[in-house]
Parts: structure tokens; sequence; C-alpha cells
């Protein structure tokens, strides 16, 4: 066996290149395309040429993204809704993994996840289409319903109005996402050692008790691993969602880096100053992300790597 | 383990050690309550898409049809549109899980062998992929370099390979046990035959849960046809519904043409996006009941390591 290992396993090598070739084409050759963030490429047609004839221009592209007029405005709504996402939606499927847990009865627990689950498996482009047909003004649930309990008199259109449109996706986000992100939660809590319940039971711990000092400690471990993920994610917005839900009357607050990083460089051809603002972006990622988890590892004892 | 958890909750049932109190009615109907918010969106479509049209704008639709109707469902199938979406979705969808899942799954059999050459290097490589990429623009113009822009197949090679899919196939292919593997290399058999006849067959449960999940990828992606695709033939069903929901002067215009002016009559864009939101949804309704314990699966198996 040992005589085995050493040998060069060239078959199984080819494999893994298969793999290899893939990322380097698809993942590490647009890394190299970086360059373009730091050249003037703004509405060239060749491309090819100019990322070689083009001089590099520094952080010029960069600069222009931070006195940007949008820029306030797009920093603001994409932390605006990630902070409110982080703070909001981030723990509701932990709650709502806690509360499955208390439910006894099988057939309604199991009942209960098959349809919360069910839309996380359907299209933001078919999800929102219905948020959008709920909120309108014109015959829409939404506004029906409050014009019958006399909560407003006049139909607001609500996806046009862009004070609403932070609370539409977060909303809509959570009715869409809680039920299949407690799936992980509740496999880490299946996997808590029975025994310590029974202990607990013995010793007159009430159901809150166990879910305080049992249950919640032994996912604290998932909890801190997906809540770092999140904050390394604070620029990354949901683009499917926004760019469904968003309208020419609700940008000041829909508009967030990435629907316009889109707009700006497919649409505009303004290649340089999108990738800048891509790149800007991915940077605080990594930052967010070993600062996270530096301050994870040292003050909880643990972190992603 | 998930049965040992139950049956624990069943002992203390049939003791009566659990009494229903106060926080399990309110804990139930909660719980109820969200699930009934959760499935509602689609009860409120499909009531719509089934009234007709003009009725439907007087408003209080809200659980099944007041005045039933076929006729936007005769009007979304007689858009020449939509139904080259389907075409290209179905086709992207049946053709990517196929490969999508023989690429990753071929990939992830190599990376799970211990004896791989520089098996560290490699999954180094494949790792930093997951926190850094070079953004939408590079990749833009790699896909310009390989000629992929306005070709079907931008639907099919990009998404061969996923490495976060490797991850889960990889450590689901650790778990088959070694000595499989060095009775089929006695036997004579080469890699490539101990991964295609011995460890696929042995996975197919997380096989299966790789492929709808790169199924429902493909089904409900519409970015990469808005961005990558400009010819109306290679559009698909999903970016269809994008323009549809968000463009009015899009939903009408196409069929109307085609179809007898009383059905055009009463119909009205709302219930036009209702019936094609029901049209494209029904495929991923009929399957859920079936695949949902798979996609399930494979979580539990991601997270064992994570």
């Amino acid at each position: 066996m040992s005589v085995k290992r050493k040998q060069f396993n060239t078959s199984i090598f080819i494999m893994a290149l298969c793999g290899v070739i893939f990322l380097i084409v698809f993942n590490y050759l647009p890394m190299i395309g970086i360059v373009v963030a730091f050249k003037d490429m703004d509405r060239v047609l060749n491309i090819t040429k100019a990322l070689v004839d083009k001089p590099f221009i520094g952080l010029d592209n960069f600069k222009a993204f931070l006195q940007d007029k949008e820029f306030i405005n797009i920093m603001l709504n994409t932390l605006g809704m990630n902070l409110l996402q982080l703070i909001i939606g981030f723990p509701a499927p932990i709650i709502f993994a806690l509360l499955l847990n208390e439910v006894i009865h099988t057939r309604i627990k199991k009942t209960v996840q098959t349809i919360t689950y069910l839309p996380y498996f359907i299209s933001w482009v078919v999800f929102g289409g219905i948020v959008i047909g709920m909120l309108s003004s014109d015959g829409g649930l939404i506004n029906n319903i409050l014009i019958k309990l006399n909560i407003i008199d006049k139909p607001i259109p609500f996806i046009s109005k862009p004070e609403y449109f932070w609370g539409i996706v977060i909303a809509s986000g959570m009715i869409k996402g809680i039920g299949w992100g407690t799936v992980i939660y509740l496999a880490a809590i299946n996997s808590v050692d029975q025994s310590q319940y029974e202990s607990a039971v013995i010793d007159g711990a009430n159901r809150f008790q166990k879910m305080w000092h049992i249950t919640l400690p032994s996912i604290s471990g998932t909890i801190i691993i997906f809540l770092l993920l999140n904050i390394s994610n604070l620029l990354v917005s949901n683009f499917d969602q926004i760019y469904v839900l968003q309208n020419s009357l609700n940008y000041a607050r829909s508009e967030v880096i990435d629907t316009y990083v889109y707009k700006i460089g497919i649409a505009q051809m303004r290649y340089s100053f999108t990738t800048a603002v891509g790149l800007f972006k991915s940077v605080i990622a990594i930052i967010l992300l070993t600062f996270s988890n530096t301050i994870s590892k040292k003050y909880l004892g643990r972190g992603l790597y | 383990m998930k049965n040992s958890e139950s049956k624990f909750k069943r002992v203390l049932r049939k003791l009566n050690i659990h009494k229903f109190n106060w926080f399990d009615y309110i804990n139930y109907t909660f719980l109820i309550l969200f699930a009934f918010i959760a499935l509602y969106p689609f009860i409120y479509v499909f009531a719509g898409a089934f009234n007709e049209g003009m009725d439907y704008m007087r408003g209080g639709v809200y659980f099944w049809p007041r005045v039933f109707s076929l006729d936007n469902f005769k009007m979304i199938f007689n858009d020449s549109r939509l139904l080259i979406g389907f075409r290209n979705t179905i086709a992207r969808t049946v053709i990517g899980v196929m490969t999508g899942t023989l690429f990753t799954s071929m990939v992830a059999y190599a990376m799970s062998r211990k004896d791989l050459p520089f098996r560290k290097t490699i999954n180094r490589f494949n790792i930093f992929t997951l926190f850094f990429n070079g953004g939408l623009i590079p990749y833009f113009m790699v896909l310009k370099y390989l000629n992929l822009l306005n070709n079907f197949w931008v639907y099919v090679i990009p998404y061969l390979y996923s490495v976060f899919n490797m991850i889960i196939l990889q450590n689901y292919f650790r778990e088959v046990p070694e000595e499989i593997h060095e009775s089929a290399i006695v036997d004579g058999a080469g890699e490539f035959k101990i991964f295609w006849q011995l460890y696929l067959p042995i996975s197919k449960p997380i096989i299966a849960t790789i492929a709808l999940w790169i199924g429902v990828f493909h089904w409900n992606s519409f970015f990469d046809s808005m961005v990558f695709t400009t010819d109306a033939n290679l559009q698909t069903l999903q970016f269809f519904l994008v323009k549809l929901i968000k463009e009015a002067s899009f939903a009408q215009g196409e069929a109307a043409a085609r179809v007898p002016a009383q059905v055009v009559r009463s119909t009205s864009i709302t219930t036009i996006r209702y019936a094609a939101i029901v049209v494209s949804t029904i495929p991923i309704l009929a399957v859920y009941p079936f695949m949902q314990r798979y996609l399930i699966k494979g979580i539990m198996v991601g997270s064992v390591k994570g």
C-alpha cells in the first residue's frame, strides 16, 4: 500500500486537472482581467487590443467612483438593506428552527417544513412578480385589506414609493428564505447529544432553560460560521430580488452596487469604472471577513479558518 | 440521530410528561400562520391566472377565481416568446444537469482520493475561488474571448463545475469504504471506471441532490440570459418573465394578433402575468414534493464537515 501511494496516479490527476482548467478559464482569467480597473477602457470596442495598448492610470477609476454623485446613495442602500437583513433576517431562521424543534407532533412539523421550504426553490422573478402584484395599487391584496380595515382611504402604490423599498425587500426575503434557512440549524440541533436533555429534565429544567442552556450553545458553531459569512457579504446584494422589484420610481432607495455595476458596466459599457467598483466590493469583503474572523477567534474562540 | 430525538419525544408524550401549555398554543399558531403566509402567494397567483382579466381588476379575488376563464393562458400560449423561452430553458436544464453533475462529480471523485498528486495545492486552488472573483466585467470579457456571448452554450459550459457542489460530493465519496476501491484496483479496473461503475451508483442519493440543485438553478436563472445574450431566440423563460413583469408594453403586444379579439378583451396585463408565472412555476411545484427529501439531504452531508 505504501509503495502504491508514492506512485504518480496519472488518471486521478487528469480528472482533478479538468476542474483546475475550468477554474483557470472561468475564475482565474477574470481575476487577471482586474487590470481593466487600472486602465481607461470605458466604451472601447476592441477589448483585447485595448487591454494591451491602454496605459495604466493608477487609481483614477476608484477615485471616480468615490466622487461619483451616486456613490453615497448606492452605499447607503447597499449597507442599509444588508444591515437590516443582518439584524432581522439573520436571527429569524435560528428562532424559527428553535420553535420548530419544540413541535412534538411530527406530522405538523413536517408539513410546516415542507410548505415553508417551498418558496426558496421558486425564482425571484416569479416571487417578485407576485409581491409586486400583491402590493399593486389597483386591486392588489395588501391595499384592499388596508382599505377594508380603514387603515388607509386611498390605495398606496407601495412598489413605486422609495420609502417602502427596504421594507419590501426584507419582508419578501424573509418569507422566501426563513424556512429553508432553518435546515442547517435543524441539522445541528438534531446532532445534539440527547442524554443532555434527559438529564436536564431529571434536574427539573423547563423547556426555555433547555433551549437556552443546551440547544443554543450546541448550535453556536453553526451560527458563528453563518454570521461571519453574512458580515463579509455586507456589500453583496441579492441581485435577482432587487432587480425584479426595482423600477424607475424607486431608484432612490433601490439602487445598490450590484445593480449599478450591471447598469453602468454592461448597458453603458463603462468597463474600467465598473471593474473598479467590483474590485472595491471584493476587497471590502475580504477585509470584513478577516476582521470579523479575527475578532470571533479572539472573543468566541471560533472562526471560519 | 434524527430517530432517537423523535423517539425521546414520543416517550415523553406517552408518559404525559409533556403537557400542552400556553407556549405550545402560541408556537403552533405562529408556525401554522407562517406556513400559510409562505404558501399564500401561490394561491393568490393561481386564483388570478384563472380569473377573467377585466373582472379581476375590480379586486377581491383572493382564494379562487370569481369569473373562471382560460383566456389568460390562451394569450400566453400564443406568445411565441414564451414558447422560445420554454424551449431554451428546458434545453439548458436537461443538458446542464447531465453535464454539470457528471463533470463536477468526476472532479470530486479525484479530489476525494488521498493519492491525488499535489492534493493540497489543488485543494487550495479550488477553495480560493470561493472567496475571491474578478467581478462581472472581466467575466464578461472572458466569455467574449471564448465566443460564448450570444451562444446557447453560455448556459451550459460556465456551469459544468461548481466548487461548492464538489466539496459536498467529495465529502460523500470519502465515506465510501476504502476496501471497495482497493478490491476494484486488484481486479484491474482503472480510476475512471471505478468512478463510473462503482462510486456513481453507490452515491445515487447525493448525486440526485446535486442534480436537483443544478436543475433548480438552471430553471430559475435569468441573469446570464439578460447579460450574455441579445438574440431573442436564445432568451430563457425567466428572462421572458422579467420583461413581462417589469415592462407593461411587453405584456400584451405579441400574442394579440394571433388570438381572437374577445379573448384579448377578457384578459388584463396583470392576469396575463399571473398566467405566465403559473405556467413557469408548475414544473417546480410538480417535482417539489418528490425532490424535497433529496434537497435537504445535500445540505446535511455538506454540513457534516463545515
